[in-house]
C-alpha cells in the first residue's frame, strides 16, 4: 500500500519568487507521479483518462496562474500537497474526486435552464422560474 | 390574597372602620379592592416603620412613580429621613398636599432604567428625551446624590434604589423578584448587599439610596447572604432541569451556578405543590416556583386581570388563580418571560426544542398594526417559538398571545406550489411558467376598468408598491386594501395614523375611543392607556360595542348619539375632554366600513376642533389601524383611483388578490377571473382561479409600517416552503409575462421606489411622525347623513383575525377555551 507513503511537509516559506515557483512544478510533478495510483484506487478509469485527468488537474493550477505573492503560491502549494494527501489516505470517496476533477465544480449544480426554449425572457425572470433564492 | 401591588392595609383594614391612611387620604389603592371609602390606617396613630400604604412606601423609596397619583408624592429627603426617625409629628402633615411636591416623574421613565443589567445607565442620558408626546417627562436629574460603590464613588439621581445605584456604578446585583416594569415586592431577599453601619445586610431593591451611603456589594457578607437564600430557594426546588423548559435561559439555573453553594445540606423530602390550570397558553409547574411574585404583579398591574394571586403563607404559599379558572388575558403569555424559573413555560413549546440550539431572528410581528418587535426562534427549516424584543416605543418588552402564540399556524394549510382551477373545479399543480401565463391570458381579455386589485392584511410594503405599480400600467386604478373601507382618506397621513405615537398614549389624561375595542384591536396599545389611567388617573370613555378593557371607563352608547352629543357641546364629556390637558381621541376600525363613514368622520374632527385635541405642542387624534398592511397601503396610495368609483362590483372580470381573504365570495362575480397569491390556503383560496404561493413574515424580508407610522422590516427567519417566491418577485415577474414590465429587478430597486412615492417607507426603524395637522383644512361637510346605527365589532374573536392565527391550532384552542368568556 502507498499509504502514507508520505505526510504533508511544511516548509518554511521561499524566499524568492523563483524558488516558490519551483516548488509549484515540483509538485506539479509529483502529482502525476501518484496518478495512475489514484485512478487504481479510486476506479476512474471507466470515467476519465489519465491525460484528461492530468489537464483537469494542471487546469486548477492555471486557475492561480496570476497569482505572483509568493506566500499565496506557498499556500495555494500547501493546500494542494494536503488534497493529495486526502486522495492518498482515502480521506476522500470516489464522488469527491468525480465532482471535483471529472465532472467539475459547474457539472454538480443541476441545470433548469438545459432543455429549456429560451423564450427571450429577462435574466430575472429566467432566475424567478429557478428558484426564489436567485 | 394579592400582594405586592396593594397596600398592606388595604387587607388589614377590609371590614375595620377604625382604619383611616393619614399619609395619602386620596390613595386608590383602597378602592380598587375594598368598597369605597374604606378607612385605611387606625386613627391618628403614630407613625410605624410597617405601617404605611405600600404605594407611599414606594413613591417615598424610590423613583418609581406608584399608582395612585395623587397620594404619590415624591417625598423629599428630609422628610423622609424625619418620618424614618419618627421625630415628625404627622398630623401636622395633613393631607399629602401640605408635602412639598417635587415633580413626579410620568411612568414611561418611572422607574429609571429598563429592563434590568446596564441598559439603565444608557437609559439615564436619554431620560430627558421624551420618546415623542410633548409632555415633558424629566427625572430629577438635576437633584443628584452622592453613594460609594464598592469605595467608588458617584453620583445618581435622587430617588433611586440601592439596586439602580449599583447598576449605574455597572455591578450587577442578582434578583428574583425585582423588575423595572412592575412594582417592588421585595421578597426573594437575592439581592442582599451590604450598606456600612447596617447591622443586616440590606435587600438593596426595596432600599432608597440615600445620599453618602457607602454600598458594598463583594464583601464576604454579601457572597454568604447570596450563598444562604439561594440555599433556602433551592431547598424546595425541583432538580428536573434536564426536562425543564425554561433550561438554558433560567434565572435560578445561572444564579445557582454563580452565587449559590457548591454543595447541599438539605435532606429532607421536598416540598410539592399541584400545578394549576391557566388555559392553553401558559403550562404551569408550580413544585417550581420560587414565589417571586412576578407573575401576580404582572396580571394585575400590566395585564389589569387580577387572575393570580398567593395563596397560603410560608411552607404553603401558592400562586393560583383562587377557584379553578383559566387566565383571561390577551398577554398571559408574558408571565411565561418573566417568570424566572421554570414554573410558567410555553405549553405549544413544551418539549419541543432546548434554548440553545435554536437560531435567532429578530423580526417584526403583522398580527396587528403595532408593529411589535419579536425575535423569532427557529429550528432548521421550522418556527419553534417567538419571544418579544424590547423597543420601549412600541411594545416595552410585552408581546399579545396572537403575536406569541400564532406560530404553528405557519406550518398548516401552507401554499407550496402554483396551481391552476381546471373545469372539473379542482385544482392542479403547474409550473410557475405555466400558472403566470395562464393569468397573463385572463389580463389580456379584460379591460383595465374590469379589473381590481385587493391588498390583504398581511401584505409587505414592496409587494403593494409593484402590484399598484403593475395594475396602474395596466391601466387598472381599482385598487384598495383590505379592512379600511372604500372611501378613506390617504392623502394627509396624520388623518390616518396614530398621531400620538403607542408611548406618547402614556401621557394622555382624557381617551375618547370610538369604535374601537382596544383590546382587541390592539392589546399592546390598551395596556399603555391603562398605564395612562393608572398613572395620571385618565379618565376613559368608549363610544362603540360595550367591551372590558381593564381599567375604569365610561361607556357612552354604541351608536353615534353620544358622537353628535359631544360634538354639539351637549355631553357632560364634552367639558371634560376640552379641559383636558393632554386628550386623545381615537377611531378606530369599526368606524372604517361604515357608508356613513365620512359624516362619522366629520362629527369627529368638530370634536377634535373644538377640544383643540390638535395643538402645536400635542396631537391627540388617531385613528388606530387594524392591519399591519394598512398604514404602507395608505401611504403609497393603494386606494381606489378617481376613475375606479364608476364601477360597480358587479362589472368585475379580473380580481388580483394578493392574501386578501375576507372578501365574501358572493361579492365576486361568478364569472371572474381570480388570482390568489398568498401563502395560506385560506378562504379566498377556495375561489381562485390560479393561486401563486407567496412566503410568510417569517420567511421574506418585507417592509411593514406601524400604524403610529413607524417603517420596521421583518427578516427571514426559515425558508420559504416548497415552490412558493417572495411577494414582490411574483409580481414583477407576472408583469413581465403580461408585457409590462415593472422596472425593479432586486429588492433595493423596489425599495429605491419607495423614495418616490413614500420616502418614509424606506427610512427603516424610523418613527416618521405626520406632517403637521392641517390646519387650513375645515373639517369635511360630509354630504351623506350620519346614521345612529351601532358601531360594529371589527373583531369578533381576538384569536382568528388573519390567515396564520386560522391555521393555528394553538388559537383554535384558545378559541375554544375562552369562547364563553366576555372578557375577550
Ligand atoms: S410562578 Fe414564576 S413568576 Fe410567578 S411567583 Fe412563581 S416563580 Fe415567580
Ligand atoms: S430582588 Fe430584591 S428582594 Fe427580590
Amino acid at each position: 500500500m502507498a499509504t502514507a507513503v508520505r505526510a504533508t511537509m511544511t516548509r518554511g516559506s521561499s524566499a524568492s519568487l523563483e524558488e516558490a515557483k519551483h516548488r509549484v512544478v515540483d509538485f506539479f510533478r509529483e502529482v502525476c507521479r501518484y496518478l495512475p495510483s489514484i485512478m487504481d484506487r479510486y476506479n476512474l478509469y471507466e470515467v476519465i483518462t489519465p491525460a484528461q485527468l492530468r489537464s483537469q488537474i494542471s487546469a486548477q493550477f492555471r486557475k492561480h496562474s496570476d497569482v505572483t505573492n509568493r506566500k499565496v503560491i506557498d499556500l495555494l502549494v500547501f493546500k494542494g500537497q494536503e488534497e493529495l494527501q486526502y486522495c492518498l489516505d482515502h480521506a476522500k470517496q470516489r464522488h469527491h474526486l468525480l465532482s471535483t476533477y471529472v465532472v467539475g465544480r459547474e457539472g454538480m449544480v443541476q441545470h433548469n435552464k438545459l432543455g429549456v426554449l429560451d423564450h427571450g425572457e429577462s435574466e430575472f425572470l429566467k432566475n424567478f422560474y429557478q428558484s426564489n433564492s436567485l | 390574597m394579592v400582594r405586592g401591588s396593594k397596600c398592606y392595609k388595604v387587607l388589614q383594614a377590609r371590614g375595620n372602620a377604625n382604619f383611616r391612611c393619614l399619609i395619602s387620604p386620596g390613595c386608590k389603592a383602597a378602592t380598587e379592592a375594598p368598597a369605597e371609602g374604606t378607612i385605611l390606617r387606625r386613627n391618628a396613630a403614630p407613625i410605624s416603620d410597617s405601617g404605611y400604604c405600600r404605594s407611599f412606601n414606594y413613591a417615598a423609596f424610590s423613583s418609581t412613580k406608584c399608582s395612585q397619583p395623587e397620594s404619590c408624592t415624591r417625598i423629599p429627603l428630609n422628610l423622609m429621613r424625619a418620618l424614618a426617625n419618627r421625630s415628625i409629628d404627622v398630623s401636622s402633615l395633613g393631607a399629602s398636599s401640605s408635602v412639598q411636591r417635587t415633580p413626579v416623574c410620568s411612568g414611561s421613565t418611572g422607574l429609571i432604567g429598563s429592563g434590568g443589567g446596564l441598559q439603565s445607565v444608557r437609559h439615564l442620558q436619554t431620560l430627558a428625551v421624551t420618546p415623542t408626546g410633548p409632555k415633558i417627562i424629566k427625572a430629577d436629574t438635576e437633584e443628584t446624590i452622592e453613594v460609594s460603590v464598592d469605595g467608588h464613588s458617584l453620583q445618581i439621581p435622587k430617588g433611586m434604589t440601592v439596586l439602580q445605584a449599583c447598576e449605574v456604578a455597572g455591578k450587577e446585583i442578582p434578583r428574583f423578584c425585582y423588575h423595572s416594569r412592575l412594582s417592588i415586592a421585595g421578597n426573594c431577599r437575592m439581592c442582599l448587599v451590604e450598606v456600612e453601619k447596617t447591622p443586616k445586610p440590606v435587600a438593596s431593591c426595596a432600599m432608597p439610596a440615600l445620599p453618602g451611603m457607602k454600598i458594598k456589594t463583594d464583601t464576604p457578607l454579601v457572597k454568604k447572604a447570596r450563598e444562604g437564600v439561594m440555599e433556602f430557594l433551592l431547598l424546595n426546588h425541583p432538580l428536573d432541569c434536564p426536562i425543564c423548559d425554561q433550561g438554558g435561559e433560567c434565572d435560578l439555573q445561572d444564579q445557582s451556578m454563580v452565587f449559590g453553594s457548591d454543595r447541599g445540606r438539605f435532606t429532607d423530602t421536598k416540598r410539592s405543590v399541584v400545578d394549576k390550570n391557566l388555559g392553553p397558553l401558559v403550562k404551569t409547574v408550580m413544585t417550581r416556583c420560587i414565589h417571586c411574585t412576578r407573575c401576580v404583579r404582572f396580571a394585575s398591574e400590566i395585564a389589569g386581570v387580577p387572575d393570580l394571586g398567593v395563596l397560603g403563607r410560608g411552607g404553603s404559599e401558592e400562586i393560583g388563580t383562587y377557584v379553578e379558572n383559566l387566565m383571561t388575558s390577551e398577554l398571559s403569555g408574558n408571565v411565561i418571560d418573566i417568570c424566572p424559573v421554570g414554573a410558567l413555560t410555553s405549553k405549544p413549546f413544551a418539549f419541543t426544542a432546548r434554548s440553545w440550539e435554536l437560531k435567532s431572528t429578530e423580526s417584526i410581528d403583522v398580527s396587528d398594526a403595532l408593529g411589535s418587535n419579536i425575535r423569532i426562534d427557529s429550528r432548521g427549516p421550522e418556527v419553534m417559538r417567538i419571544i418579544p424584543r424590547l423597543n420601549e416605543e412600541v411594545n416595552e418588552e410585552w408581546i399579545s398571545d396572537k403575536t406569541r402564540f400564532s406560530y404553528d399556524g405557519l406550518k398548516r394549510q401552507r401554499l407550496n406550489e402554483p396551481m391552476i382551477r381546471r373545469p372539473g373545479g379542482y385544482l392542479e399543480p403547474v409550473t410557475w411558467r405555466a400558472a403566470l401565463s395562464a393569468v397573463a391570458q385572463a389580463v389580456h381579455q379584460v379591460k383595465p376598468e374590469e379589473m381590481a386589485g385587493v391588498v390583504g392584511k398581511l401584505a409587505d410594503a414592496e409587494s403593494i408598491i409593484a402590484l399598484k405599480d403593475f395594475l396602474n400600467k395596466l391601466g387598472c386604478e381599482n385598487t384598495w386594501c383590505e379592512g379600511i373601507g372604500a372611501n378613506i382618506d390617504a392623502d394627509v397621513r396624520s388623518k390616518y395614523l396614530l398621531n400620538t405615537t403607542i408611548a406618547g398614549v402614556e401621557n394622555a389624561d382624557v381617551f375618547l375611543l370610538i369604535g374601537t375595542q382596544v383590546r382587541k384591536e390592539a392589546p399592546l396599545l390598551n395596556a399603555r392607556i391603562r398605564k395612562a389611567v393608572r398613572n395620571n388617573r385618565a379618565k376613559v370613555a368608549t363610544i362603540g360595542p360595550p367591551i372590558d378593557l381593564t381599567y375604569d371607563h365610561e361607556d357612552l352608547g354604541d351608536g353615534t348619539d353620544a358622537l353628535i352629543q359631544i360634538a354639539e357641546g351637549k355631553h357632560p364629556f364634552s367639558t371634560l375632554l376640552s379641559k383636558a390637558q393632554h386628550p386623545v381621541v381615537i377611531v378606530g376600525a369599526g368606524v372604517f366600513e361604515r357608508s356613513d363613514k365620512d359624516a362619522v368622520m366629520a362629527v369627529v374632527e368638530t370634536i377634535v376642533d373644538q377640544a383643540k385635541v390638535v395643538r402645536d405642542d400635542w396631537n391627540g387624534f388617531n385613528v388606530l389601524l387594524l392591519e399591519a398592511a394598512h398604514a404602507a397601503a395608505l401611504d403609497l396610495g393603494f386606494v381606489p383611483g378617481v376613475t375606479a368609483k364608476l364601477l360597480s362590483k358587479d362589472h368585475l372580470k379580473f380580481l388580483y388578490l394578493l392574501g386578501a381573504d375576507d372578501i365574501k365570495p358572493d361579492d365576486i362575480p361568478k364569472d371572474a377571473f381570480v388570482v390568489y397569491q398568498g401563502h395560506h390556503g385560506d378562504r379566498s383560496a377556495y375561489r381562485a382561479n390560479v393561486i401563486l404561493p407567496g412566503a410568510a413574515f417569517t420567511e421574506k424580508e418585507g417592509t411593514y409600517e406601524s400604524t403610529e407610522g413607524r417603517t420596521q422590516q421583518t427578516s427571514p427567519a426559515v425558508p420559504s416552503v416548497g415552490d412558493a417566491r417572495d411577494d414582490w418577485k411574483i409580481i414583477r415577474a407576472l408583469s413581465e409575462v403580461v408585457g409590462v414590465q415593472l422596472p425593479y429587478d432586486s429588492v433595493s430597486a423596489v425599495r429605491a421606489r419607495f423614495l418616490a412615492v413614500s420616502p418614509n417607507l424606506f427610512r427603516v426603524d424610523e418613527l416618521e411622525p405626520p406632517t403637521v395637522w392641517p390646519q387650513s383644512i375645515t373639517p369635511r361637510s360630509s354630504s351623506s347623513k350620519i346614521e345612529s346605527s351601532p358601531f360594529i365589532k371589527a373583531i369578533d374573536n381576538f384569536y382568528m383575525t388573519n390567515s396564520i392565527c386560522r391555521a393555528s391550532r394553538t388559537m383554535a384552542q384558545c378559541t375554544s377555551a375562552f369562547a364563553n368568556l366576555k372578557q375577550i
